[in-house]
């Protein structure tokens, strides 16, 4: 089937996002929460876009939207212009430090919002990918507490969790770089908590925190891994030879 | 000779002592003896919707009906009405020309009523089953077990209902889409969270008719081809749980619902869950992820539930007043339904009027009836005569609806097209002393305080919003406020992640479409033309209209008033808060309001 994207006629395939059917065309749309691993966020809505459908106008975030036959979409109107300038305006507001959201302000061309206050310091925009994506381990260390203003991305009572394996996904996700990461020689420090960093046993290149690959290795039943992916596709490829000799 | 004693049991009636009442009525009939000449049974029944005139007591085969009954009155309408038919004068009603009112029928509040999904309420005692079947219950489930889904489903389309809970969506095309999933198993659910400030008709049918609403359920169940359903009720609803509770095991000890629904072989297992206790679990997709065990955060649609709705599968989610009507419409038929209401709303919409209005409750009446109807025949118009200024209409998200606009009929599609809503039927009655601007903060503020926060408009713009409409009744406005709350309203309408934020915004909207000035009068002139806003507002007496009662100077809380019997009193300005007690309590509108310098 077909739908038409800013006048370009683009051809897809039922229930396929709006959001992927306009990348393959080339069409920019842009996207804060949006991660090809974790989809289904919905949360920041700076995706929005006008799609008509029988002469009637809605708008609606693309990254969720499935297409339907012959819908008309547009990415830049008027109206789009207007409200995804006025979300990313709040979007500063709440995370001024954000270089990301500052220059997408500047782009998308939103209004200054002097009139209202500046909601706290910091780079967050509370999209909750990274909490998604600590779920998604099944480890959960972190979660989005409290509704509204106060609503914040925290580990329980805001203390070292208990559970984190300092893996870094969550902060690796994240749109804003909100997360900080520290890592020395054989430390990695992430939501104030410091981790083991364990080596390569044959390159001696770091391989993770020692946390994170107990709990990798328990999820998955084996021993904890002890090389570097590098080493380890090259050992597999001397156990092959050695067991065809070749 | 027999009579039945109906005792009003509903929430309110409660509060105001009715199970003391209830409990004197057993007392006396039992100390009688078996020598009485009446025969009698007491009965608690479901709320009446009349609470603030709780408690409430209906004589039956009479039909005479008290209000605001005592333990001590018991004795005396023992004496006059049970045993020998009189009325009790002094507790009965006096409609707005001051005569006593005999029966419900006649009271003007109840008069102009046209009751379908309150049909049971308040005649019959809802902890009894058998209450129910005499009052012809689960005879459409009956009727249904011998239909086929697409009878069913044929019938509430012919009947035009659409959903009570809110948005008003046609019932039988969420029943048609469910039904016609290939995927099993399904589920049928209940929308009993009920987070509307000021509403309370759902809790009113969960309490009072329990089983009319698992009827209804159950129907819905066979339409769609679900055996498993959940009851989702709001947490502070504790007589509604336990009502419920009780129904369901009750029905199934009946052979009613349970593994064998009326011996049909079919099986239909229901279930009560308790609310979160946040406004917005009251939304569909954030209903079904708690019923679920997790966080009541609503998530995109599409996929609509009758798609993939409760763990994933097909659901079909209904209001508590929805369900109400279903058993009505199947045995009635949904032509019959559709006789009532407007072209494109059917049937009738329970109102919960409160106010200013001089009479308060729950009020059915079919759709289409208007304001005015509504607010002056039934609500008896406003408290002192006052002027009415507006009302509010569809709960916190609703919208502002101005006097000269009194005449439009009360449906979806109205309300809609003029930046209100239905709601769940929530009708707040406002007079002339009611800030516009205030009334859009007060609502804002609780809409921000229950977004859940998940996305960025409704999370980050309730909060500007209230910030700009804070400032604005604290006499710090700026010009182009207007302009910005309306920009700001426009993005969240379009761009929110569910109803809750895309509905925000009206009662911002639609006080500045019908009193824009009161809003300028506050940016440009620091002045509250109401005379409401703290920051805005300077009280004074007119010494030519005061009377020297002294009832303002009883009522002001700092002393800030002064002046002898039957001499022209004085406020203070330097001791005033401007918390206008004295203005509530002075008999004679002597007490004037004017701006002040802002802050
Ligand atoms: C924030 C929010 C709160 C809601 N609260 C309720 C509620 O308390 N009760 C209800 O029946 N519907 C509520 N709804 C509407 C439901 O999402 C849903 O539309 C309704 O339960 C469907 O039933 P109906 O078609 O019978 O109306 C709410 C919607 C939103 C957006
Ligand atoms: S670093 Fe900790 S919090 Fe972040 S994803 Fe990994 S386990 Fe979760
Ligand atoms: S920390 Fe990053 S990923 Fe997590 S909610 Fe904030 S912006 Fe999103
Ligand atoms: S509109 Fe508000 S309540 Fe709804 S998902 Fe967004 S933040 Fe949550
Ligand atoms: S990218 Fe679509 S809502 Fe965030």
């Amino acid at each position: 089937m077909t739908i038409t994207i800013d006048g370009k006629i683009c051809s897809c395939e039922k229930g396929e996002k709006l959001l992927a059917v306009a990348r393959r065309n080339r069409i920019p749309i842009p996207t804060l929460c949006h991660h090809e691993s974790l989809p289904g966020q919905a949360s920041c809505r700076v995706c929005i876009v006008e799609v008509v459908q029988q002469g009637r106008s809605t708008v609606t975030s693309a990254c969720v939207y499935p297409v339907e036959e012959g819908i008309q979409v547009y990415t830049n109107s008027d109206r789009i212009r207007r409200e995804r300038g006025m979300i990313l305006a709040l979007l500063h507001k709440r995370a001024p430090d954000s270089r990301l959201i500052a220059d997408m302000c500047r782009i998308y061309g939103a209004p200054e919002l002097n009139r209202v206050s500046v909601s706290l310091p910091g780079k967050c925009i509370l999209c909750g990918l990274c909490v998604r994506a600590c779920a998604e381990l099944s480890v959960g260390a972190i979660s989005t507490v409290n509704r509204g203003v106060t609503k914040e991305i925290a580990t329980p009572y805001h203390e070292p969790s208990a559970v984190c394996v300092g893996c870094g996904s969550c902060a690796s996700v994240c749109p804003t770089g909100a997360i900080e990461v520290t890592e020395t020689a054989d430390t990695r420090t992430i939501w104030d908590k410091t981790f083991p960093l364990v080596r390569c046993a044959r390159c001696g290149a770091p391989i993770g925190t020692r946390e994170e690959l107990d709990h990798a290795a328990r999820k998955a039943g084996v021993e904890r891994e002890t090389l570097c992916e590098h080493c380890r596709r090259r050992s597999m490829t001397d156990v092959l030879a050695a067991a065809y000799g070749d | 000779m027999t009579r039945t004693i109906l005792v009003c049991c509903g929430t309110g009636c409660l509060a105001n002592g009715s199970l003391e009442v209830a409990d004197e009525f057993r007392r006396l009939i039992e100390a009688r003896g078996a020598d009485a000449r009446v025969e009698c049974q007491v009965k608690r029944t479901g709320c009446n919707g009349f609470c603030e005139n709780g408690p409430i007591v209906k004589i039956l085969p009479d039909d005479i009906i008290y209000y605001k009954v005592r333990r001590r009155d018991v004795q005396e309408i023992m004496d006059k009405t049970v045993a020998e038919g009189q009325a009790v004068e002094r507790l009965l009603y006096r409609d707005d020309g001051g005569r006593p009112v005999l029966h419900q029928h006649e009271n003007p509040f109840y008069a102009p009523q046209h009751k379908i999904a309150l049909r049971n309420i308040g005649a019959i005692d809802p902890t009894r089953v058998e209450d129910y079947l005499e009052a012809g219950g689960y005879q459409a489930l009956r009727m249904a077990l011998e239909m086929t889904p697409a009878e069913i489903i044929e019938q509430v389309k012919r009947s035009g209902l659409r959903g009570r809970g809110g948005a008003g969506f046609p019932t039988w095309r969420k029943w048609q889409a469910a039904a016609e999933q290939e995927n099993f198993p399904k589920y049928v659910a209940c929308n009993g969270d009920e987070g509307d400030p000021g509403a309370f008709m759902d809790r009113s049918v969960l309490e009072g008719d329990p089983h009319t609403v698992l009827e209804g359920l159950a129907i819905c169940a066979l339409a769609i081809g679900a055996e498993e359903g959940f009851l989702y009720i709001r947490d502070e609803y504790g007589l509604a749980v336990r009502n419920i509770t009780a129904a369901i095991a009750d029905a199934e000890r009946h052979g009613i619902l349970g593994e064998n629904v009326l011996g049909s072989g079919r099986r239909l297992k229901l279930s009560v869950v308790r609310g979160g206790g946040a406004f917005v679990c009251g939304e569909e997709t954030a209903l079904i992820a708690s019923i679920e065990g997790s966080c009541g955060e609503p998530r995109p649609r599409p996929p609509f539930p009758a798609e993939r709705g409760l763990f994933g599968q097909p659901t079909v989610l209904n209001n508590v007043e929805t369900l109400a009507n279903i058993p009505v419409i199947l045995k009635d038929g949904g032509d019959a339904f559709a006789a009532v209401g407007t072209e494109g709303s059917k049937g009738t919409k329970v109102f919960a009027l409160v106010g200013k209005v001089k009479r308060t409750g729950l009020v059915e009446i079919p759709m289409g009836a208007t304001l005015r109807h509504l607010i002056f025949d039934i609500g008896g118009g406003i408290q002192n005569d006052r002027p009415f200024k507006a009302v509010q209409t569809g709960g916190p998200s609703g919208g502002c609806i101005p006097a000269h606009m009194l005449d439009l009929p009360v449906d979806f599609d109205t309300l809609k097209s003029h930046g209100a809503m239905m709601g769940s039927g929530g009708m707040i009655v406002m007079d002339d002393r009611s800030c516009m601007v205030e009334v859009a903060r007060y609502y804002i503020n609780f809409l921000a305080e229950e977004s859940c926060g998940k996305c960025t408009p409704c999370r980050e713009g309730l909060r500007k919003m209230l910030e700009i409409l804070t400032d604005i009744c604290e006499g710090r406005g700026q010009e182009g406020d207007i302009e910005l709350l309306e920009e700001l309203g426009h993005t969240l309408q379009d761009s929110c992640l569910c109803a809750l934020g895309k509905t925000a915004p009206n009662p911002v909207l639609t006080t500045i479409q019908y009193f824009r000035e009161e809003y300028e009068a506050h940016i440009r002139e620091h002045r509250c033309p109401a005379g409401v806003c703290v920051k805005l507002t300077s009280f004074r007496i007119d010494g030519a209209r005061c009377r020297g009662c002294t009832a303002c100077a009883r009522a002001c809380p700092t002393g800030a008033i002064s002046g002898g019997v039957k001499q022209p009193h004085v406020i203070d300005p330097a001791k005033c808060i401007s918390c206008g007690s004295c203005r509530e309590a002075c008999r004679f509108d002597a007490v004037e309001t004017e701006g002040r310098e802002a802050v």
